[in-house]
């Protein structure tokens, strides 16, 4: 092995490491350590003078490892990596220290914060002088996309990728395409008619030549990896169709939320206690009638049912706020003497033309009654014949700071989004993780949200978390947009610090096929030892570390470079001691 | 017991000014800019939750309204054009229709008709005295009346006849008005009230219903002290000319005309000008429409200033006639002057915009006695 030559830069982030870290300190104390050519510090490193100066120094000084100590890798590792590439050196024969969310952001002695930049420092030193050369990887892509679901997203998903000529399986569970949005009357805040919206998109989703639609459909055993799955499609027929597809979106959408668990509600108890979902279906037939068959003349509307609750779910709807409003103009509309009252806990109008929709609303004659979500819920009682009315509903009104008994005739409960039960079998087949709601995890909640940690996989729409249409329709657009630009490319590059099997020292115990969370690994029957399919392997570690023979190893996570950084760590406060 | 929303009363309390409360979403932006809002007595946003939701038996006992002075700095500074200044100035005129047991406030608010016949009606009724009743009591036109260089006012509007009229009016009015007063006191101390409040607390107090009668302090405390000024003029000079017509008659309607620098004329010319003062004000304010207050103006506003203006101009006439020795003008001009006067005192004082001389310091007083309430 050629000796190490290592350059290491320093950077200050601004004030943001320079305030709390002495970054000169820190060049001076590591520039003399064996193997070091230079330590350099730089404002901003990412910079493009910051990657200047490491590209004119590897081809001045023959460099060949690098060191950056700045923020985190997850934000620019990829950054330095082409930059030393870009100068000749094998992108893995870099190595960044983290002392910004690691040192300078956590600490509030100068001193302290110092030596441990130091200290993190040296073992990026003693790591890099053992890091080996890999060599990048592609897979090629197979054209064809799975999409999950026939709601909004899901079908504007499959003709994004139809109409760019490539083939889309479209798996829906129902009898019908469309999903929630084909039950809607209008959406807001324009309050114009979704079923006009849908229909034709509907139209093209099953008319289009490169979309094939599986209706009353499951998607069941999904295998395979990014560019390379395939899939069985089971719709009650006796032989399940095998599908081959290169990428997946999932967009299974949302379920609302049963309100029967509110006591409080009564609902299923009073008739006209009923559901945003089954309100919709009124306003769609054209008639707001009670059971007793009567137009209502007070109508309530009560917001947040089953969202932002310690009890039920804790997250915002995102959708409920809007669309009682919509309601609001609709009956007002049909209805101009009916009294409206809207028990709401916060009022969020979030969205393009929403807040303005919220305050064009208000003059409607609507009355606006606040409760406390965490103190006390509405309690809907059945009026008495001399109340005029149908129900009671008691409350404590907060802005008025009065316990009141509002009349109504009908409720309108506006239901929670929340996930599918049947969620987790989508997660198993696919291979995604879901947050603490049973929402589907995107990659990066601000910078890749509509990835997922499988590469391959996308999620769309609100199965990823509630949402409106425009947005459901956005990120659908955007996987198609991913999904087509791994098309074109035709090949999408890998993992490479991936793990092998050290075949003469494997026992075919078989433990790491059990821990690999990615299946990736497999038994040779012949050999009798286990295999790893460096496609689907992801680099996790979980097998090296399980090995009890020590067979595998993680490349660029290798025992030694991991025990010399740690004997780097130790090296400065072990001598202080 | 929960309180039972009444959604229908907003249709009634629209009729009293600007109907839009719906826009107001309860920042409480107006409740912390208004320099006379405080702890206990918090307003207008907690006003106007009452009105959006029907709370009548709140509203109806709410002191709050007239501790308003109505500067407009919560109007200003609505994030959402609520107008909650003006809101308070509806509710006023609503309470003023409330407190009043006749239900003719209720009428003259809500129907321009009935006001206006109203008016004629007394206006008729006041030329009818003069050109028949007077006459027929052996108070002739005589030569000798309208004699040029001769005013003789005592004999054209006999001294003793005018006083008891005036009498007469004062006990009708006041009668009206301290009705409504017991009817406000009611609703404000005593209905629902789950405290009372002890004879001697209402006795310490009583200063502060002089005190605010008279100096107005709340007013003064509001963002622009010119609208204290002027009104100060405007009441002082109305409670002068009230005083000397009512009770020294005699003494101001004189056939002897004094010299200038005569406490009857210099009396007689402050009034007129605190008067001329504080309408010149309030009619610049209401067409120029500039200051928020005087931005949104009521039938009820504009008639009290016109008919309190036509008051003013028309005693000044009397007196310029009467100076320069014009008997028929003058005598034209008190008609006139009393036709006007007659019902502007008969509706304004007790049933409309007017009757806040009396209500203002009386809720100021009943705020002060609620403080010292005590539980039951």
């Amino acid at each position: 092995m050629e000796e190490p030559r290592i350059g290491v830069y320093i950077c200050w982030c601004g004030t943001n490491i320079a305030k709390m870290v002495d970054v000169e300190a820190v060049a001076s104390e590591v520039g003399n350590l064996p193997n070091v050519v230079l330590a350099k510090t730089y404002k901003y490193m990412c910079s493009d003078p910051g990657q200047d100066l490491i590209i004119k120094d590897i081809r001045g000084h023959h460099l060949n490892r690098v060191i950056v100590a700045a923020c985190s890798p997850r934000i620019h590792e990829l950054t330095f990596r082409n930059a030393v590439e870009k100068a000749g050196i094998n992108p893995y024969l870099f190595e960044m220290a983290n002392i910004r969310e690691q040192d300078s952001w956590v600490h509030t002695d100068r001193s302290e914060a110092t030596k441990k930049a130091i200290d993190l420092v040296i073992a990026a030193i003693h790591r890099v002088r053992f890091h080996e050369p890999l060599q990048k990887r592609s897979v090629n892509v197979d054209p064809a996309t799975l999409v999950i679901g026939g709601g909004i997203s899901g079908m504007v998903a499959a003709l994004e990728i139809a109409n760019a000529g490539k083939k889309v399986y479209l798996v829906e569970k129902t009898d019908h395409l469309g999903g929630h949005v084909a039950r809607f009357d209008l959406t807001f805040p324009h309050l114009s008619s979704a079923k006009q919206m849908i229909r034709p998109i509907i139209q093209r989703v099953e008319n289009h030549p490169n979309i094939e639609v599986f209706k009353q459909s499951v998607i069941r055993n999904v295998n395979g990896y990014i560019g390379n799955f395939d899939a069985l499609v089971v719709n009650g027929h006796p032989e399940p169709i095998e599908l081959k597809f290169g990428n997946i979106i999932a967009a299974t959408g949302l379920k609302p939320f049963d309100p029967s668990k509110i006591a409080e509600y009564g609902y299923g108890k009073f008739p006209d206690v009923i559901t945003s979902m089954e309100f919709e279906e009124m306003l769609s037939a054209g008639k707001v009638l009670t059971k007793y068959g009567k137009e209502p003349r007070n109508i309530a509307i009560i917001h947040c049912v089953g969202s932002r609750s310690k009890v039920y779910h804790e997250y915002c709807s995102r959708t409920c706020c809007m669309v009682a409003l919509k309601f609001i103009n609709q009956i007002r509309a049909g209805l101009p003497d009916c009294n409206i009252y809207e028990i709401y806990a916060d009022m969020r109008a979030y969205g393009k033309g929403c807040e303005e929709f919220y305050a064009e609303t208000t003059h409607r004659q609507i009355i606006f009654l606040m409760f406390d979500q965490q103190e006390k819920l509405p309690v809907i009682k059945q009026a008495e014949r001399s109340d005029n009315c149908n129900m009671l509903i008691e409350m404590d009104e907060k802005l008025s700071g009065e316990s009141i008994e509002v009349p109504v005739d009908m409720v309108v409960l506006m239901v929670n989004m929340e996930a599918h039960e049947d969620v987790k079998e989508v997660v198993h087949a696919i291979g995604v993780s879901l947050c603490g709601n049973q929402f589907f995890i995107e990659k990066h909640p601000k910078l890749d949200p509509v990835a997922t940690t499988t590469g391959g996989v996308y999620i769309v729409g609100t199965c990823q978390g509630p949402k409106d249409i425009p947005d459901s329709v956005a990120q659908a657009r955007a996987a198609a947009a991913r999904i087509l630009a791994t098309i074109a490319q035709g090949s999408v590059a890998v993992e490479v610090t991936t793990a092998f099997v050290n075949e003469a020292f494997c026992c075919g115990c078989q433990t790491c096929i059990k821990v690999c969370p990615y299946t990736a690994i497999s038994f040779n029957e012949v050999k009798k030892v286990s295999e790893v399919n460096e496609v689907l392997c992801k680099g996790c570690g979980t097998c090296g570390s399980a090995c009890p023979s020590g067979a595998i190893t993680s490349k660029h996570f290798t025992d030694h470079q991991i025990l010399s950084e740690i004997e780097g760590i130790m090296s400065m406060s072990y001598k202080e001691i | 017991m929960p309180v039972r929303l009444q959604p229908e009363l907003r249709h009634q309390l629209i009729q009293y000014g600007i109907g839009d409360w719906n826009a107001c979403y309860h920042c409480g932006t107006c409740t912390a800019i208004c320099p006379l809002s405080e702890e206990g007595f918090l307003f207008p946003r907690k006003k106007i939750r009452m009105m959006q939701m029907g709370l009548k038996d709140q509203l109806e006992s709410s002191v709050e309204p007239w501790l308003c002075y109505y500067c407009g700095d919560c109007s200003k500074t609505c994030p959402r054009d609520a107008n909650p200044g003006e809101l308070m100035m509806s509710l006023r005129r609503y309470l003023t229709s409330k407190y009043d047991w006749t239900g003719l406030s209720k009428k003259f608010y809500t129907s321009e008709v009935w006001e206006l016949a109203f008016i004629l009606l007394f206006a008729a009724l006041v030329v009818i005295s003069f050109l028949v009743i007077l006459p027929s009591m052996g108070f002739h036109f005589t030569k000798e009346l309208t004699a040029d260089k001769g005013v003789r006012i005592n004999s054209f509007a006999p001294i003793h006849i005018v006083e008891t009229f005036d009498w007469i009016m004062a006990a009708v009015v006041a009668s009206l008005l301290i009705s409504n007063i017991l009817r406000m006191y009611y609703q404000i101390i005593w209905r629902k009230s789950t405290t009372k409040v002890s004879l001697w607390v209402h006795i310490r107090e009583f200063w502060r219903l002089i005190f605010n009668f008279a100096v107005q302090p709340k007013f003064s405390k509001c963002d622009d002290k010119n609208y204290w000024v002027s009104h100060w003029f405007l009441m002082s000079g109305y409670t002068i000319m009230f005083i000397v017509i009512v009770v020294y008659l005699k003494w101001f309607q004189t056939e002897n005309i004094y010299p200038i620098w005569h406490p009857q004329r210099l009396l007689g010319y402050y009034a007129t000008a605190g008067l001329l003062f504080g309408l010149g004000v309030a009619i610049v304010g209401r067409l120029r429409k500039k200051d928020i207050k005087f931005q949104f103006s009521h039938v009820s506003d504009w008639l009290f200033v016109i008919m309190l203006t036509l008051t003013v101009l028309t005693g000044i006439l009397i007196h310029i006639f009467r100076i320069n020795g014009l008997p028929v003008a003058t005598y034209i001009c008190y008609i006139a002057h009393m036709s006007v006067l007659v019902p502007m005192i008969l509706i304004e004082v007790p049933f409309s915009k007017w009757s806040h001389l009396a209500y203002r310091p009386f809720a100021v007083y009943f705020a002060q006695l609620k403080k010292y309430a005590v539980p039951k």
